[in-house]
């Protein structure tokens, strides 16, 4: 314990916290097991594994830290690899020069990656131009280049039988594969992010095991099927492809990379073992079949999955982006009315007020009657909760929430947004009148929005009647064929019929301090009810909008 | 007792204003709206009328107006949830006696309906004697 301590003393006087010393333990570890693994997927009598991961995970190491600290990561992974590599008998000058062309190989990658990716941007799979550069660069460019120095080293320490250029190409592919394989795997292992993964709902994480299931179940599906049918055994190669297609369409980029390495190492692992479609021939053969046969699956199935996810991103922006919209031209309109909400929050208090010094009166004058006390305090409370409702309402509608649908009863609707544009329409001396139709279906949709609408409505019709004498709002509630559809109309001038589309515009306007949101947001919120929303004028008798939305039950809410 | 009347269209606030007044010794009488009280002022006057601004119909600057038509106006006092100030300008430039926004204070009101009803009985009393000179 004592030298732990010491060394991370030691770590945070040169600079480093725990965590940058944790990770290259980590980076130590990985390398050795990778070692590990590479000999056991190696062909014999080749000095070169099919799949060689421990290159791979030493550019995912470089990829993921700061370039100050690459140092770090390559002094840890020397023990590691001498560990590993002098159990296997190798000469030691060999495991030097693969130690040199390793560690060349991760720094080319990682190099050229942060050229075009500077650190600190965190390399995420989530762009195009991101998978790309990584791919092109990482994934091929850095493993051409080193295996020239890495052909070069075995040629001279004699460890080799082959040719010079075939062990460049031997080694060229098997480090692909390992960089396909791994480099987007450990980059989203990375960005998983724990919570998110807590808080998906069980039906992704069911899907998600679903689909991992069946890539592995398919992929040793292959090896047993084989036996029965060699004839169409290179056929079967494709049989994990619907479930890895499946994976890059909804698991992004992480789950699809988990999906490839799942398959990756069962086929590897049984074409070594000298099973299943991939056998046969020889094993430099078997090698560079399963070789391409990989990496022609896994770089267009990696490619697919960043430009859905890309474009899902782009779509959740755009959403979100809808959403504060429709919460700020909200709150505008709240505020507009701010005169109004001051007015119904005043009457009650008056009320609360008047009575408790009525009430102070009648003891101070030692006249005080029982029952009149109890009515004091009934009214008091009545007040009180009426000044409460309106907070609440308020408050519902100033806060920023994710859309929630919910059923709801129309006219329950209109009572609570009335509660909160009373106080406006009092003090506008706008008059209100109500006919609304008994025994109308429940709707489904978000409270809150839908207030929003009608409010949007109520203080436009309420701005149109301004400068009128006869200031009188109606409010017309009726079943539809497959929903109901409620009505505000407004005793105001009315519009000249050819902007009756222009209104639902965004940025037109016809009143001087308007932006010109108002209504174009209320119609893209019904449309997201799947109702309709539209203005009519009636001449000088004013204008007319309504909104008809469908009975609930009779459509689901879409996420859009 | 001094009559105050009290037009406000919201129920609970009438009541609670009248209320009041009646505990402080006063006799009040609510109305909900103009045509009410134009009506109620036929059979019996008020000294004092507390008025709301806000009312569906004839609005308070209305009633008011109405009021200040009057052969001998009764003193008003405006009350309002919504103050502002080009209300405020606007009632007291029709004859308002006072312009208070709610929640009103107590003693407040007390004192705007003591004054006003002072203010208009010694009005009266500078008139009246002259009108009864002759007899």
């Amino acid at each position: 314990m004592k030298s732990l301590a010491g060394a991370l003393q030691w770590g945070k006087r040169a600079g480093l916290d725990s965590r940058a010393l944790v990770a290259p333990l980590v980076v130590a570890l990985g390398y050795y097991l990778a070692n590990r693994l590479g000999f056991a997927f190696t062909l014999e009598p080749y000095p070169i594994s099919v799949l060689w991961p421990a290159n791979a995970l030493l550019l995912s190491a470089l990829l993921l830290i700061a370039p100050r600290r690459w140092w770090l990561v390559l002094a840890v992974a020397l023990p590691a690899h001498l560990l590993a590599q002098l159990q296997n008998e190798v000469p030691l000058a060999m495991v030097l020069g693969w130690f040199a062309s390793n560690s060349s190989e991760a720094l080319i990658g990682a190099g050229l990656v942060r050229l075009f990716v500077p650190w600190p941007q965190r390399l995420r799979l989530d762009s195009f131009h991101n998978a790309g550069v990584l791919l092109l660069l990482a994934c091929v460019a850095a493993p051409f280049l080193s295996s020239f120095l890495d052909a070069a080293l075995v040629r001279l320490t004699g460890w080799g039988q082959v040719g010079y250029l075939q062990l460049v190409q031997v080694r060229f592919f098997s480090n692909v594969l390992a960089s396909v394989v791994i480099v987007p795997l450990v980059l989203g292992l990375a960005a998983l992010e724990p919570r998110r993964l807590r808080e998906a709902p069980p039906e992704r994480h069911a899907e998600a095991a679903a689909v991992l299931g069946g890539v592995i179940l398919t992929s040793l599906a292959v090896f047993a099927m084989a036996h029965f049918d060699p004839a169409h055994a290179p056929a079967l190669y494709y049989a994990p492809l619907p479930f890895l297609l499946w994976s890059a369409v909804r698991l992004g980029p992480s789950g699809t990379s988990v999906a490839i390495a799942a398959m990756t190492l069962i086929t590897i692992r049984g074409a070594v073992q000298g099973e299943g479609p991939f056998a046969g021939g020889t094993p430099e053969q078997i090698a560079r079949t399963l070789q391409i046969f990989l990496i022609a699956v896994s770089v267009p199935l990696l490619l697919l999955s960043v430009v859905l996810e890309e474009r899902a991103r782009a779509g959740r922006e755009l959403r979100a982006q809808r959403e504060q919209l429709t919460h700020l031209s909200r709150v505008a309109m709240l505020s507009d009315m701010s005169g109004g909400l001051a007015h119904e929050l005043n009457q009650p208090l008056t009320a609360i007020l008047s009575n408790a010094q009525a009430a102070q009166h009648l003891l101070a004058n030692r006249n005080v009657d029982e029952a009149e006390l109890g009515e004091i305090l009934r009214d008091i409370i009545a007040a009180d909760q009426r000044a409460g409702d309106v907070i609440r309402r308020l408050r519902a509608l100033f806060r920023r929430g994710e859309t929630a649908f919910e059923r709801l009863d129309p006219h329950e609707l209109v009572r609570e947004v009335m509660t909160v544009a009373h106080g406006d329409l009092v003090t506008r001396g706008i008059e209100t009148a109500f006919e609304l139709e008994a025994g109308l279906p429940a709707i489904e949709g978000d409270r809150v929005q839908l207030q929003q609408v009608m409010l949007n409505l109520i203080m436009n019709a309420a701005d149109a009647m301004a400068s009128r004498p006869e200031r009188l709002l109606r409010v017309l509630t009726r079943a539809e064929a497959h929903g109901v559809q409620l009505s505000f109309l407004d005793s105001g001038p009315g519009f000249s019929a050819d902007i009756a589309e222009k209104l639902f515009e965004p940025f037109y306007t016809t009143k001087p301090q308007g932006l010109g949101l108002g209504l174009s947001i209320s119609r893209s919120i019904v449309a997201a009810h799947g109702g309709r929303l539209w203005g009519r004028s009636n001449g000088r008798a004013g204008a007319a909008f309504h909104i008809v939305l469908p009975a609930a039950g009779r459509r689901a809410p879409d996420d859009g | 007792m001094p009559l105050v009347a009290v037009v406000d269209d919201e129920k609970p606030v009438r009541t609670a204003l009248t209320r009041l007044l009646r505990a402080a010794g006063m006799e009040a009488e609510a109305f909900a709206g103009g045509a009410e009280f134009f009506e109620g002022v036929q059979s019996r006057r008020p000294e004092c009328v507390v008025l709301d601004l806000h009312l569906p119909g004839m609005d308070g600057q209305q009633i008011l107006e109405r009021i200040r038509r009057m052969a001998e106006p009764v003193p008003v006092i405006i009350v309002t949830a919504h103050d502002t100030d080009e209300a405020r300008a606007r009632c007291l430039a029709a004859g308002a006696a006072a312009y208070l926004s709610k929640p009103l204070d107590d003693r407040l009101l007390l004192n705007a309906i003591s004054a006003a009803i002072g203010k208009a009985a010694g009005g009266r009393k500078q008139i009246l004697p002259s009108k009864e000179t002759p007899s």
